[in-house]
């Protein structure tokens, strides 16, 4: 490539002029961008689509670097200068490497991304058939709710998947989270005070304050079935 | 008040000189936003086999039209850099003009390609994919407007002769919103 012609021996060369050819550097750019317009047909004619691949990324890379290297001058800055850029690709990288399981995955060992999973298959069904002119316009669906996946996800925490008040995060709870196979801990209780606890916390029935309260995740019917969910661990009298 | 130049544009602990050490500062504050607009863009992309079908829609031709149109000013903003180092203020001011010339043209062909794209229903709220096209493409075009009015001044300055440093500077934040369009041209048009 042309620009080998240029001082690239100079470090930390500040002031004064940089021979480099910027009439060759702009042609060369037209060229590679025409090949990244053209890739897709290329792509699509012998049907391998990593052609597209490399004719969109590859190139624009390889843009980037003539770009910031010829026009931004940065192969004649200081090292110093080349350090602080990295360090804002490698805080993008750690960013990136921290978000792209959550992001990419639709479902994990304990988790599942319902309002994704459910985006997918809409989209993919709306592909199907003829292409329609106008967008449909999706509205934000309700995720569907269920009160074991709810229990397991908030509730078992403390009080444990069975109900048995041994949560990860419920042993360093003072006073310990209510075990609900417990058969004394019903004497007291009925469907009607564990709504309350669930919906205004523990301290609204008398109970521990570390019971909070989660009324306002959940509509009355929700919270309803929930309560029937806790009734569920109850013990046969 | 005191006579000459503040000590901030003359004083260089790093031996770069302090508005070009600053730009590059603020790049670099660039490619974390940039880069993690588009690095979340890329990751849903890949995790919704959907989004090929609204990304299908893109207007490949205009968007290559605008990679051409800012290509090309980002020669004339090297080139003004050129003339601006011979100390030829006027014709640095002339090509910086040219490069004004270019957002504005990027900015009347984005326009027109939004209206049409909004006209048929595809708007910022109508899903996802969407919603990352006009969120990376118009924080870019801010930086374009931003680009456009600071080298206003900069050519005008330079065109008395004055403050020729800055052409370099303003030139160097120009490349790197080319650079970002370089990105953004096959996310958003190429990959369908």
């Amino acid at each position: 490539m042309s620009e080998k012609n240029t001082r690239s021996d100079e470090h930390g060369h500040d002031e004064g002029h940089h021979d480099v050819p910027y009439f060759k550097i702009y042609v060369a750019l037209i060229i590679l961008f025409l090949i990244s317009v053209a890739g897709p047909e290329v792509g699509e004619a012998t049907g391998l689509r990593w052609i597209t691949l490399i004719t969109a990324f590859g190139i624009a890379l390889v843009k980037a670097r003539l770009v910031i290297n010829n026009f931004m001058h940065l192969k004649w800055e200081k090292r110093l200068m080349k350090w602080m850029l990295t360090a804002s690709l490698i805080m993008l990288g750690i960013m990136m490497a921290g978000v792209a399981p959550d992001v990419m995955n639709h479902e994990g060992n304990n988790w599942v991304n319902l309002a994704a999973q459910a985006a997918v298959e809409r989209g993919l069904e709306d592909d199907h058939g003829e292409e329609s002119e106008v967008v449909t316009v999706v509205e934000a669906q309700p995720v569907g709710f269920s009160a074991e996946a709810s229990f397991g996800m908030i509730c078992a925490t403390c009080h444990g998947a069975g109900g048995l008040g041994d949560g990860v995060a419920g042993a360093a709870l003072d006073p310990s989270p209510a075990n609900f196979t417990d058969p004394v801990f019903w004497e007291t209780r009925d469907r009607d005070r564990v709504l309350i606890a669930i919906r205004d916390g523990g301290v609204a029935v008398g109970a521990s304050a570390l019971m909070a309260p989660w009324g306002a995740l959940y509509d009355e019917e929700q919270l309803g079935q929930m309560a029937d969910y806790v009734m569920n661990f109850r013990p046969n009298q | 008040m005191g006579h000459g130049r503040p000590i901030a544009t003359t004083r260089s602990a790093t031996g770069i000189p302090t508005a070009r050490l600053a730009i590059w500062w603020v790049l670099a504050s660039e490619i974390v936003i940039f880069g993690g607009l588009l690095s979340v863009y890329l990751m849903h992309r890949l995790g919704h086999p959907e989004w090929a079908a609204a990304a299908a829609h893109t207007q490949t031709w205009v968007g290559a039209l605008n990679t051409f149109v800012l290509l090309t000013s980002s020669f004339t903003a090297v080139l003004a850099h050129q003339a601006a180092e011979k100390g030829d203020g006027k014709k640095a001011a002339k090509l910086l003009g040219f490069t004004i010339l270019g957002a504005c043209t990027f900015l009347v062909i984005k326009s027109f390609e939004w209206a049409n794209e909004i006209s048929h229903g595809y708007t910022i709220t109508a899903n996802t994919f969407w919603s990352f096209y006009y969120t990376a493409a118009g924080l870019h075009a801010l930086h374009v407007i931003a680009g456009a009015i600071i080298m206003g001044y900069v050519a005008i300055d330079a065109y008395r002769g004055r403050e020729l440093h800055r052409v370099e500077i303003i030139g160097i934040y120009w490349h790197f919103v080319d650079v970002v369009w370089i990105f953004l041209f096959p996310l958003l048009y190429i990959a369908k």
